[in-house]
This record gives C-alpha cells, sequence and structure tokens, in this order.
C-alpha cells in the first residue's frame, strides 16, 4: 500500500438499512458473498454463525442485528466483510459493499451527541465526500459484544 | 516488510539463534537434572566423578555457544559455574550445601538471561551471583597448588568432542607431566581431499601426538568450515612445524590464571572475530563434518510441522470428498472398475493415516522433560516452605505433543505450587495427625486410548469444601447450602479470582491462577478433574488430547442442521422407537440394557427445530449411572475431521468444542458432548469446562 499523503486513508464503503458506512481498507482482508453460514446455537442474537474464509473458521456478525435494524434475508449482493481487529479475524455481514474511496483524515469528524441510537455508539465519526455522507466505523466497538455475553 | 538485511544474514542468525536456544534449554534440563542428583551427594565422602564431568561439560558448552551468539551475561555465568565445576573435579574444593545452592540459584539466573534474549527483554542483573560463584571458586582457588592444566580461553568452542565421548576420564589432558597445549586449525581444501588429507586423516594424526582435548568446527564468515583442535601434547614444535603444507596451523594456549573473566570473554570475541576476518579459502563442503556433529539429530522450527499437519489435514478432507463422490458412482460405474476405485481410495485412507501418524511422531517428546523442571521447583518451594516434600515422578517416558508441553507446563507448574503450599501440611501438623512427615507429591504421566492424562497429586489436607463454598456465598457464585461435588468444587476454585488463601501465599501467588489452569487446559481441548479428600489429599488429573488436529467424528443431524460428535466419547449409537419414551418427573427416559437411560434432545438445548418421526437415533454418552442418551435425529456417518479452534468470544458457547469443514464448503460443529450432558443434567455452572465423562 502506497501512502501517497499522510493524511488521507482508503476506505471500503458499504450500505447498511439506506445509510453509507466506511471502514478503513487496512482492516479489511477481504469481502466474499454471503453463503453457507453455520448457527451456532446459543451465541448471542447479533452472531449469525459461523462461515469458512479461505480455510478458517470466523464468526459472521450481522451488522443490521448490531446495530438495532432489522433483519433482512441475504440477497446477491449482501456481502461479507472479512476484517482483522485487535488479533481476530471476522465477518460482517453488510446489505452491499463495492466502493473503495480515499478519505482525508481531516474530513472525519465526531460524530454528532444528536446520534444517541445503538449505531451511534459504534462510530469513530461522520465524514462528507462529493456531498454524499459517510459513517466512519469503529471496529472494535462492532465486534466487542462483551456487553452482552450469551447466557447459557 | 523490509528486511535489514537484504543478504539473508538476518535470517542466517534467527535461525542460528533457535539452534542457541534449543540447545541451551537442553543444557539446562541435563543441569537441573545433575545439580539435584549432585544435591544427594553432598556430604558423602565420594561424589560420583561422571556427575562432575556432565555438568562440567554443560557449562563449558553453555559458555561456548552463549560466547558465539554474543550473550555475554550468560557466557561469565556459565564461565564461573564452570571454574567452580573444575575445582570440584580436581579436588580442590569439596561440594558442599552453599556450593550446590549456589550453582542452583546461578542456573536460575542464567536460565532468565537466556530467557530474556529470547523474549527480547533487559537481562535480569547476574553481578550478585557472579559474586556469589567467585567466593566458591576463590576459596578453591586458595587452595589449589596448581593452576589448571587447561584453561579454556576459548569461549567460542561447543566440546563437540566431549560430547561425543562422555567415558573420557576428567583431568587426561594432564596425564603427562610435561605436555603443553597447542591449538590446530584445519582448513580443508578439495586438492587436500585429493591426496588424501581430510579431517580423518588429521584427526588421526593429531591423536598420534597426545591428547584432542576438544574438536570443533566453526562456520567461518565466508560460510567456509574451520576444524579447530584442543591437543596437549609432550611432542616439541618442530614435530609438527611442517604441517602448514597440509592446511593445518597452530598456535600455543596461553594457561591464563584462573577468574579472569573479562580476559576470557575478550578472548572468545577476539576468536570469533579473527574467524570472520580470516581470508576465504577454497573450501570442500565436506562430509567428515557430520562426523564431527554430537548426533544425527535435526531440529525442526514447529511452525514447519504445523504448516506439514495442515496439509495433511487438507489432504484428509479431499480424500473424504473423493469418497463422497465415489459413493455417487457407485450405481453409474460397472462393478470391476469400481471396486478397483474404491480399493485405491481405501489404501490412500491408510497411508494418509501412516502419514499423519509420522508426522504426529516427530511432533511427540517426552513428558519427563517438564517433570524434570518440576523437581527443580519442588526442590525450591521446599525450602521456602519449610516442608518436608518428597516428589515422586511417574511414566516420565510417556510422549505428548510438543506444542502441548508447551503450553501446558505453566499451569502445571500452578498445580504443583498449590499442592506445596496449600495441599501439603507442615511437618508439625503431619506429626500431630500421625502421617509420615515428609509429604508426598507424586506427577504421573500415562497414555490413555487418544488422550494423554497427567496427574498431580498430594496427600496433603485435601480441598475444604466447606471454606470454599463460604467463600463463593460469599461472592455470590453459590445461594444454597447444598453440598458441593468435586466437579462443582473444581467449577469453583477455576472462577476467574476464586481464592481461599487466607494469606498471602508466596508461592502460589506467582504466575497464573486456578482460572488460567482450567481455561489453558480448555482450550487445549482437554479435561480437568479433581479428586480431593480431607486429610487424604488432592488429586488433579489433566486429560490432554494426543492430537490436536484430526479426530474421528459421528455425524449427525439434528433440526436439520449437521453436528459432529467426537467419537471416543460416545459409547453407542441406539435406534429408539418414539413410542418407547417414558416421561418421569419431567425427564424422557428409555431402557438402555436393563437401565433407565435419560435423554437429552439436542434440538430442544439448541433451539432447533424437532423433528417429529416413528424412531430417533440416540447417542449413549458415559456409563453405568451416569449414561445420557443424546437424541439426534439421524446418525449420517462417521469419519476422520480436521478440528479446528472455535476460539473467538462471539462463538465461544458451552457446548461447542470446535468446527470442521466436511469438504463442502459448510462449516460443522464439533460438540463438546461432556459440557452439553452436564448442562442438560441442570449443572447451571457448566459453562466452560468439560468435565470429563
Amino acid at each position: 500500500m502506497s501512502n501517497i499523503t499522510n493524511d488521507t486513508e482508503p476506505f471500503v464503503l458499504f450500505e447498511l438499512a439506506g445509510t453509507t458506512y466506511g471502514v478503513r481498507s487496512r482492516f479489511v482482508q477481504q469481502m466474499e458473498m454471503v453463503e453457507h453460514i453455520t448457527p451456532v446455537p446459543n451465541a448471542p442474537p447479533a452472531v449469525e454463525g459461523v462461515v469458512l474464509a479461505r480455510g478458517q473458521v470466523i464468526p459472521a456478525l450481522s451488522l443490521r442485528a448490531r446495530f438495532g435494524f432489522e433483519k433482512i434475508p441475504y440477497d446477491l449482493r449482501a456481502r461479507l466483510l472479512v476484517v482483522n481487529s485487535g488479533g481476530r479475524t471476522i465477518g460482517l455481514i453488510a446489505d452491499t459493499a463495492r466502493e473503495f474511496v480515499r478519505i482525508p483524515a481531516a474530513a472525519i469528524e465526531p460524530p454528532p451527541e444528536a446520534i444517541t441510537g445503538l449505531s451511534g455508539k459504534y462510530l469513530e465519526g461522520i465524514a462528507t465526500i462529493d456531498g454524499r455522507m459517510i459513517l466512519v466505523l469503529d471496529l472494535g466497538e462492532v465486534i466487542d459484544l462483551g456487553d452482552q455475553q450469551p447466557v447459557v | 516488510m523490509s528486511d535489514p538485511h537484504p543478504d539473508n544474514g538476518g535470517d542466517f542468525f534467527a535461525q542460528f539463534l533457535d539452534d542457541y536456544f534449543a540447545e541451551c534449554d537442553e543444557h539446562l534440563t541435563l543441569v537441573r537434572r545433575h545439580l539435584l542428583a549432585l544435591e544427594e551427594q553432598v556430604g558423602r565422602p565420594d561424589v560420583d566423578p561422571a556427575l562432575l564431568d556432565e555438568l562440567f561439560r554443560s557449562f563449558h558448552t553453555l559458555k561456548g555457544i552463549s560466547a558465539m551468539v554474543d550473550l555475554s551475561e550468560a557466557e561469565r555465568l556459565a564461565h564461573h559455574m564452570e571454574s567452580y565445576l573444575r575445582a570440584l573435579r580436581q579436588k580442590e574444593a569439596r561440594p558442599g550445601v552453599e556450593g550446590v545452592e549456589t550453582l542452583m540459584a546461578a542456573t536460575t539466573v542464567l536460565e532468565r538471561v537466556i530467557t530474556a534474549r529470547r523474549t527480547g527483554e533487559a537481562p535480569p542483573a547476574i553481578d550478585t551471583t557472579v559474586a556469589r560463584l567467585r567466593a566458591l571458586h576463590s576459596e578453591s582457588a586458595a587452595t589449589a597448588e596448581q593452576p589448571a592444566p587447561l584453561q579454556t580461553a576459548d569461549a567460542s568452542d561447543t566440546d563437540a568432542e566431549h560430547v561425543r565421548s562422555p567415558a573420557r576420564p576428567s583431568g587426561a589432558a594432564g596425564g603427562s607431566e610435561h605436555a603443553r597445549v597447542w591449538r590446530f586449525e584445519f582448513v580443508p581444501t578439495p586438492a587436500l581431499s585429493e591426496r588424501g588429507v581430510n579431517v580423518n586423516s588429521i584427526r588421526a594424526r593429531l591423536q598420534e601426538l597426545g591428547e584432542i582435548l576438544q574438536a570443533t568446527p566453526h562456520v567461518r564468515g565466508d560460510g567456509g568450515i574451520v576444524f579447530e583442535f584442543v591437543v596437549a601434547t609432550g611432542f616439541e614444535e618442530s614435530t609438527f612445524a611442517g604441517w602448514h603444507e597440509d592446511n593445518l596451523t597452530y598456535t600455543p594456549v596461553e594457561e591464563a590464571t584462573a577468574d579472569t573473566t573479562e580476559a576470557a570473554t575478550t578472548n572468545g570475541r577476539a576468536a570469533l572475530s579473527s574467524d570472520t576476518d580470516e581470508d576465504s579459502h577454497p573450501t570442500q563442503a565436506t562430509p567428515a563434518a557430520s562426523m564431527l556433529s554430537p548426533s544425527n539429530v535435526v531440529r525442526v522450527d514447529l511452525a514447519r510441522l504445523d504448516e506439514l499437519m495442515r496439509l495433511i489435514g487438507a489432504l484428509v478432507t479431499s480424500r473424504a470428498r473423493l469418497d463422497e463422490s465415489l459413493k455417487h458412482l457407485k450405481r453409474t460405474v460397472a462393478p470391476a472398475e469400481w471396486r478397483a476405485l474404491q480399493e485405491t481410495s481405501l489404501a490412500m485412507s491408510r497411508q494418509l493415516r501412516d502419514l499423519r501418524e509420522g508426522v504426529m511422531r516427530v511432533r511427540m517428546v517426552q513428558v519427563g522433560e517438564i517433570f524434570e523442571r518440576m523437581r527443580f521447583v519442588v526442590r525450591d518451594l521446599t525450602r521456602e516452605s519449610g516442608k518436608e516434600i518428597r516428589l515422586e515422578l511417574l511414566g516420565q517416558e510417556t510422549e505428548i505433543d510438543k506444542f502441548l508441553v508447551e503450553r501446558m507446563t505453566d499451569p502445571l507448574l500452578h498445580l504443583v505450587r498449590n499442592a506445596v503450599s496449600h495441599g501439603l501440611e507442615t511437618v508439625e501438623e503431619r506429626a500431630a495427625l500421625g502421617k509420615p512427615p515428609e509429604g508426598k507429591i507424586t506427577l504421573r504421566a500415562a497414555t490413555s486410548g487418544d488422550n494423554v492424562l497427567i496427574e498431580i497429586a498430594d496427600d496433603g489436607r485435601g480441598i475444604d469444601a466447606e471454606r470454599v463454598a463460604a467463600r463463593a456465598r460469599e461472592r455470590g457464585l453459590i445461594s444454597g447450602d447444598e453440598r458441593l461435588d468435586e466437579a462443582q468444587l473444581l467449577e469453583l476454585i477455576c472462577a476467574p479470582g476464586f481464592s481461599t488463601r487466607d494469606e498471602a501465599d508466596r508461592a502460589s501467588g506467582r504466575g497464573v491462577g486456578m482460572d488460567v489452569v482450567c481455561s489453558t487446559v480448555e482450550e487445549l481441548g482437554g479435561t480437568l478433574r479433581l479428586a480431593t479428600e480431607k486429610g487424604r489429599g488432592t488429586r488433579f488429573t489433566v486429560g490432554l488430547p494426543l492430537t490436536l488436529a484430526i479426530a474421528e467424528a459421528l455425524i449427525a443431524s439434528v433440526g436439520g442442521q449437521r453436528f459432529a460428535f467426537p467419537q471416543t466419547v460416545v459409547r453407542e449409537v441406539i435406534e429408539v422407537e418414539a413410542s418407547s419414551v417414558r416421561v418421569l418427573e419431567n425427564n424422557e427416559i428409555v431402557s438402555y440394557r436393563g437401565e433407565v437411560l435419560p435423554l437429552v434432545r439436542l434440538a430442544r438445548l439448541f433451539d432447533l427445530e424437532e423433528t417429529t418421526g416413528d424412531s430417533f437415533h440416540v447417542f449413549v454418552i458415559g456409563g453405568g449411572a451416569n449414561a445420557v442418551g443424546l437424541v439426534v435425529d439421524r446418525a449420517v456417518g462417521q469419519r476422520e475431521v480436521v478440528v479446528r479452534g472455535l476460539n473467538d468470544p462471539l462463538v465461544k458457547v458451552a457446548g461447542v468444542a470446535g468446527a470442521t469443514d466436511l469438504g463442502d464448503g459448510r462449516v460443522v460443529l464439533i460438540l463438546d458432548v461432556a459440557a452439553l450432558k452436564h448442562s442438560a443434567l441442570g449443572g447451571r455452572l457448566a459453562a466452560g469446562i468439560g468435565t470429563a465423562i
């Protein structure tokens, strides 16, 4: 990866319930179609199950469920974003994902206080690029389910 | 990725360091064992000279190899340990309690110095230890009339010759009164080899001169090889002055006076750097080099074996797919052809199993390695605690996967420490109880089917269940007044931060806690069991899988989903008519071999759709009164699966031990049958601990 300037970074954009989100592409290992998820009994509700990604068995997390949106059946547009964070590899399921953009660090602003919804907690900030609003994900928060451990 | 050494020098050195650490491990293990043996002989009129020789050799080697990796702290420590051992060998000093103590303390520090280098941390201070060693050494030096016959200032050798012939009598060099010591260096070349001059003929020639004290191959900076021989001879220099034509050069070895560590260190470095600065000679990769190596052992990085295991795992999966395809082919292919295919497939299956076992065998090491370490620890604890302890080791030759040993070292250490500080009583307490004053700790290893069992037992006071219960109630972990059984006790003491320690106990306060013991065992796919009896003692049994990667499994479908069950825990698969199920106090039961078998419906446990057929399959788990039947819809097959861990907290749930793929891109969960059984039977503490069946 070549850093042309220090203050822009490539992001992978994905859609979720009509909103565009961005995740730093250095955290994204690959993107796949969503298929063959094996449910794991008694796992937290947002965990759809496990999938095989490049020979590795990883958890698949429904971002819709995680952010409190209504779940929809997966279609051909749905994508599994395999991300690496904190030594863990996890698949995030988004409605669709197909863009890369570079976002200048200066364009990312802290999320406004007004966003107090469930998803506000998982945001690192908001960027506006060419008039589009992109919500930048705080990956660490998203994959940390410490607040809702499974109860057996 | 940027490599500071584009010439691969970095890689070479890293490899070299790996070898160094491995060799240090071997020698430290030997040293510990020999020091303990020496300790027992202290005070006897005669100490086994072979023991002193072994120790001397180990320290000498540690010194040499430490100098080669430029780890001067280790080199200094080893040097002083070696010097003291030399004095002992020459009877200039007698081994006393103080001396053995100091050597043991120094060994511990030496190990920490080496570990610090491995982990990249700052080395511990060694000055106090060196001072203690020197004190011993100068006492002995004061009584010594003459200097040591050979002051091995050459800190860079590895003493391969000594390793090869351990029976060599000590002090042989001093045998001839007027012998001088020379260092010869031989550089082989193809031209010399044609004339019949090679390392073997040179060695023979030098043997005629006198005693070869050392023979060491060195790899020079340019990759060429130099053989160094240290020879004690009574012959005059003129005898071998003409041998330089054969690329055999010599220098006298100065007889330096004792306790000049710094000088020795500098010499060692100088020798090393002169090696690298030397002009490059044309060299020949001589097969004779192997005859100088201590043994025909190859050290392999565990990661490479892991990669091999992974490849074998992939092969196993591919073969299973082939098997699947063959089944479909059966209808369309001529019987004779199909049989041929089938036979080939079966042969492959057998060969794969052999291959897998072969690789597994390479990974196996003896449990004794870790037990020896415990001996040392117990000895330290004995002194700290003032208790009298006898350590009994059984089944040291039991083999276990190297990876498992490494991971289990700290947990076992903790269990042993616990046994000493919590388990065993003091001498007075034992006397009052009518027990022998000496407490006994037993470490036993054994292979049992696909498992290795490691047992840590003491004959101490046993775990006080009431105290544990009281504390658990205090912390809100349990509520009622019910009596705790051993499995519940274990779960409680494994709870993070749980401890019934009344006062801070130094010994068990170190390192990991009981919760780490449990989680490590669990992570490795093992089991932990507890047996304890008040006043009689406590026994922990760790069960570990012999192999990590591949297991035989039964595949069953439950509510439309496939699950894998480790075959070793399933006693029997029976077919049950739905009409034969009776209900007894909310429990479903069937009769099985004249007994009552309670049923556990997995579909219900997992919140899956229950199928309502006329009959279903039941996996019988456990035996006797403990037997439970796990209800599945259908058993669909039996096969080898490649076990993958499910360690991410998102999917770490009780009852699921891991996952596998059956070759069709779908993941199948491998169930932790023990935990399932436990939770189904109402053990609400079940989360996490795979209690053995």
